[in-house]
């Protein structure tokens, strides 16, 4: 308490020194003053008085001296009394600061914007309410990795779980043509169990979430709005609630708003998702996504252990569709983070090592200066200045100088952040919008404190630690010979930042090689001249086959004869996107690697395969006819379904044509031509009339998929009509994208044109994340060979200034200028050859740890390595130049009348 | 002067509290006054030494101060005893008293011998 008090009356004191110094003044006088009438009256003259009270006084300047220490803090004060010092000589030499100032704000913005995706993605918890609790919930199948949920699956473990206080399930993000009045626009739906804003814990802004009882028909077009969707559609208007959107042709009465911040599974609109037997479809089709929260006392192990068992008694139950499906729970944490955590952190390792480069610059740069000011300290040591006291003084200046590289860092750091916020779609799954919070500005705040301190504290100690009679004593020339130490430390600083930067260019070369592998990997088709977009019809105008069929007839139509255009398809799944696919059984096919061999399913027209130039290697196409005969055929199928929903397989008359891709026809039938053989799949039977060149369905990193194809009517029979459409034209693809839309608008006007995009850039979507990665791995190599590059030049600049009088001298006696030439490039070559042999070793041994980014060649590629290594050296040639040519115009008589 | 024992700071402290207590407010020449007086001249109390002393002691929250004037009619600043200020005197002047007791009895001639 006691301290307390104190400690605020002496904060009190570090403001309003002038009145508080006059105070002490007055009360010093007047002390004097009584002590003087005292003595006076004891019978000494008045000068005597005056002569013995001022002795008695003691020292006033020593006294006036203690008082302002007891008043104040002198820790503040001398603090401040150091900034202001620093300020001002800061200020004095611009160019020193500016360029300091501009090497850490470049190290110190790159760290806090890399820190702020760390924060929002690992760091920050969910912002759902006791997040640790909340599951993703996934099924297993016999192939490896995590499945969607079967509808009836889903609601066997909702009923039975004991460990999950709450479950609740929804649909993979699709598109929905919306509208208030006005031209449809596509927007990202999601349909889901009413209880999903409870389960996540999050309440809207607006309104209200959905009630149990709005997943029944005729209660169900409710609607629940994101915050972007408010403002876009309704202009952010609180009135907005029971305002209607429509939805694929259908009104929706607005409910409720969600949080600006709320961001789930990339859903715009969220909808009611109709939990009737017929709407979560049957048990082997797997097409839902679920998250649970779990009961107070149950970890994700215990939740896994129960709905193992529960998943193994279904199997039991339902042998059929249920075969080696299984259970993973996921924290909902780890499912957003888990694999990004690896890149973030090298990303994150890249960004420290840009920063240790700058402060090996910055604090180069300060040796270099703290030589210069010798004379100055030195001249504040006699004058009694300790030795922590010169330490701390231009300490106090060092972290004066990170900090506004902090500050002019920061602003460049929130650049990158609304760039980052403001990208349409970022390849970082978060539920935390990405942002420059308090913890960011701390993180800022105490990397450049510690920056400031890491390359402040060599020179400044370097600078404290002197002989103080030589110092005064010396003259320039000696002042600028340092010590050996100073030497060494500074060959070893530009050492260790040639090799930082070697270790940096290779992860970047590698990722850039990798990019570079990736863009030309084989996808299997000849994308240069198409274009692609979706569309969806609505299904209640849309309702048979019949008005589909007609509708996308129409439209193929209406798009061939637009001049410019070569040939155009309809797909269900465009390459490179994922798709849907399921296992086929071969009659008399014992392996059982094939039964978890999955194949990938695309409906297409005919002419996708010369749309995307994919080659067929034997059989033939389907056939218009074969259009027509496979829809009907399909109807039937749907209807015998409905009137028996566990028929075990179709009628032979209706059973189905394939096309399929080479990979399945190895896989399933090696060494012998499939065209003729048939398979099972669901029930039906089908007969491969032809086979086609391989495309990839997924990742270019992944093998390519079995895959078959299907006639595209097939598709059109069931609850969505969806549609991509592949447009070949002649020229610039785009150009004919208005047309496309006002054809789309001719036929129907609710229709939105969705995802309008030209192949090559559905595959640069694809490769979003090495995108990122290479540019961002890339621009911190380039800085820090740009910082590396500085740092030998200025090693080098110092050298000949050091050594000029020596120069001049060997040239006096007849040394030729190549021999100052190689004086100069020895130096330069020792320095930059350790640096990168210490570079090297470092990024080969670290090599593994990028090796699963890498594509197409080794984490230890050794042309990357070479030319990084060519490249290294090529800049600190570079480097060298101005400090060569200045050493070799050494005029001797200059440099020997330095004295 | 050289033979007037300087004073340390806790000390100092303990008789500028007790010379409050006994004169009432004081400024800072009759207090160095008082102190110097019941010394039997002593102690020296210079500026560099009282002021800081009782500015720590304002700062404590013992004593507080406000201008005023001298019984010559001269601006000064008066200090006066808080109530903390009290309390705090009776406890520092008991654990004086406990403190020299005991090395008083420590340096009696019978416990050398």
């Amino acid at each position: 308490m006691k301290t307390i008090r104190a400690f605020m009356a002496r904060f009190g004191g570090l403001f309003n020194g002038r009145r508080r110094d006059w105070e002490m003044e007055q009360e010093f006088a007047s002390h004097l003053a009584m002590q003087v009438e005292d003595n006076i009256r004891s019978g000494m003259n008045p000068e005597e008085a005056r002569r013995v009270a001022l002795i008695k006084a003691g020292g006033l300047s020593s006294a006036r001296e203690n008082y302002r220490e007891q008043r104040g803090l002198p820790f503040f004060e001398t603090l401040l009394q150091d900034l202001r010092y620093g300020a001002r000589n800061l200020r004095k030499s611009p160019g020193f600061t500016a360029v300091a100032v501009i090497t850490l704000a470049l190290g110190i913005g790159a760290n806090t914007a890399i820190f702020s995706i760390i924060n929002a993605v690992l760091l920050r918890p969910l912002p759902y309410k006791d997040q640790d609790r909340l599951v993703q919930l996934w099924e297993t199948e016999a192939a490896p990795g995590t499945y969607p949920f079967a509808g009836p699956d889903y609601l066997d473990w909702e009923k039975q779980t004991k460990t999950l206080a709450a479950t609740s399930v929804y649909t993979w993000p699709m598109g929905v043509n919306a509208s208030n009045s006005g031209e449809a626009q596509s927007l990202v739906l999601i349909q889901a169990e009413t209880n999903l804003f409870s389960v996540l814990g999050v309440d809207p802004i607006v309104g209200r979430t959905f009630a149990p009882d709005e997943s029944q028909p005729g209660k169900d077009h409710v609607v629940v709005l994101t915050y972007a969707v408010w403002q876009k559609f309704f202009g952010g208007r609180q009135d907005v609630i029971g305002q209607k959107l429509e939805l694929d042709a259908e009104p929706y009465s607005v409910i409720g708003i969600m949080p600006r911040w709320f961001k789930f599974s990339r859903g715009e609109v969220f909808v009611p998702k109709d939990m009737s037997a017929k709407g979560m479809h049957e048990r082997g089709s797997h097409w839902l996504l679920a998250i649970g929260r779990l009961k107070p006392e149950q970890t994700v192990t215990s939740a896994q252990a129960e709905l193992s068992t529960i998943a193994k008694n279904l199997e039991h139950q339902y042998p059929d569709s249920n075969d080696k499906i299984g259970a993973t729970v996921v924290s909902l944490k780890e499912q957003y983070t888990g694999d990004n955590r690896q890149e973030l952190f090298i990303l994150l390792g890249a960004v420290a090592l840009v920063l240790l480069v700058a402060c090996a610059n910055v604090a180069n740069l300060l040796l270099a200066r703290a030589t210069g000011r010798l004379r100055e300290i030195a001249l504040r040591a006699v004058l009694g200045a300790s030795r922590w006291r010169i330490v701390r003084q231009l300490l106090t200046e060092s972290i004066l100088l990170s900090i506004t590289g902090a500050v002019v860092g920061l602003g460049a750091a929130w650049w990158f952040v609304s760039l980052v916020q403001n990208a349409k779609t970022l390849p970082i799954p978060r539920a935390n919008p990405i942002q420059v919070d308090v913890t960011v500005l701390l993180f800022t705040v105490l990397v450049s404190v510690f920056v400031g301190v890491l390359f402040g504290l060599a020179p400044a100690l370097q600078a404290s630690n002197l002989d103080l009679g030589e110092e005064l004593k010396s003259t320039a020339q000696a002042v600028l010979s340092p010590s050996g130490w100073n030497r060494w430390f500074r060959d070893g600083l530009v050492v260790g930042e040639i090799a930082v930067s070697l270790t940096l260019l290779a992860a970047a070369g590698l990722l850039l090689r990798s990019f570079y592998n990736l863009r030309n990997a084989p996808t299997g088709f000849e994308g240069s001249h198409v274009v692609t977009f979706s569309t969806l019809l609505p299904q209640g105008k849309y309702d048979d086959l019949t008005s589909r069929r007609r509708f996308f007839d129409r439209l193929l139509e209406g798009i061939h004869s637009m001049p410019g255009v070569d040939i155009a398809a309809i797909a269900s799944e465009l390459p490179l996107e994922g798709g849907t696919n399921g296992y086929i059984k071969v009659d008399g096919d014992t392996d059982p690697a094939h039964r978890q061999m999955l194949v990938e399913q695309n409906y297409v027209t005919p002419d996708y395969f010369a749309t995307l130039g994919i080659p067929f290697f034997s059989g033939s196409n389907f056939s218009p006819a074969d259009m027509d005969r496979e829809g009907a055929a399909e109807q039937k199928v749907e209807e015998l379904y409905k009137q028996n929903p566990n028929l075990k397989s179709v009628p032979a008359e209706l059973s189905s044509i394939a096309i399929i891709n080479r990979v399945m026809a190895k896989t399933f039938w090696p060494n012998q031509d499939p065209v003729g053989k048939t398979y099972r799949n669901g029930g039906r039977t089908f007969r491969i009339i032809g086979v086609v060149g391989d495309v990839t369905v997924g990742s270019v990193r992944g093998e390519p998929m079995p895959e078959a194809y299907y006639p595209y009517t097939r598709a059109l029979v069931g609850p969505i009509a969806f549609g991509h459409l592949l447009i070949k034209t002649h020229n610039d693809p785009t150009a004919i994208l208005p047309s496309a839309r006002a054809q789309l608008r001719t036929l129907d006007s609710s229709l939105a044109l969705f995802n309008p995009r030209t192949m090559p850039e559905v595959v640069a979507d694809s490769m979003q994340d090495e995108t990122l990665q290479t540019w961002l791995l890339g621009s911190f190599a380039g800085l820090t060979l740009l910082l590396a590059a500085v740092g030998l030049y200025s090693v080098l600049s110092y050298l000949v200034l050091q050594r000029s009088r020596e120069i001049g001298i060997r040239m006096a006696l007849g040394a030729q200028r190549t021999d100052v030439l190689r004086m100069v490039m020895r130096q330069a070559g020792t320095l930059t050859a350790l640096g990168i042999g210490l570079g090297l070793f470092g990024a080969l041994s670290g090599a593994r740890v990028i090796q699963s980014m890498c594509f197409g060649l080794t984490a230890r590629d050794p042309l990357t390595f070479a030319g990084v290594v060519v490249l290294l050296a090529g800049v600190s040639l570079l480097a060298s130049y101005v400090p060569v040519r200045r050493a070799m115009r050494v005029d001797p008589m200059v440099a020997l009348r330095y004295e | 002067m050289g033979d007037k024992s300087e004073v340390w700071q806790g000390t100092l402290a303990l008789m500028v509290l007790k010379t409050l207590e006994s004169m009432g407010p004081q400024h800072g020449y009759g207090i160095a006054r008082r102190i110097e007086q019941i010394s039997g001249d002593q102690l020296s109390l210079n500026y560099g030494t009282l002021y800081p002393a009782l500015l720590k002691l304002e700062q404590e929250g013992f004593i507080t101060s406000e201008w005023g004037l001298s019984e010559n009619n001269r601006r000064a600043r008066f200090y006066r005893l808080t109530r903390t200020g009290r309390a705090q005197l009776k406890k520092e002047a008991r654990e004086w008293e406990q403190a020299t007791n005991i090395l008083a009895r420590f340096l009696s001639p019978e416990e050398q011998g």
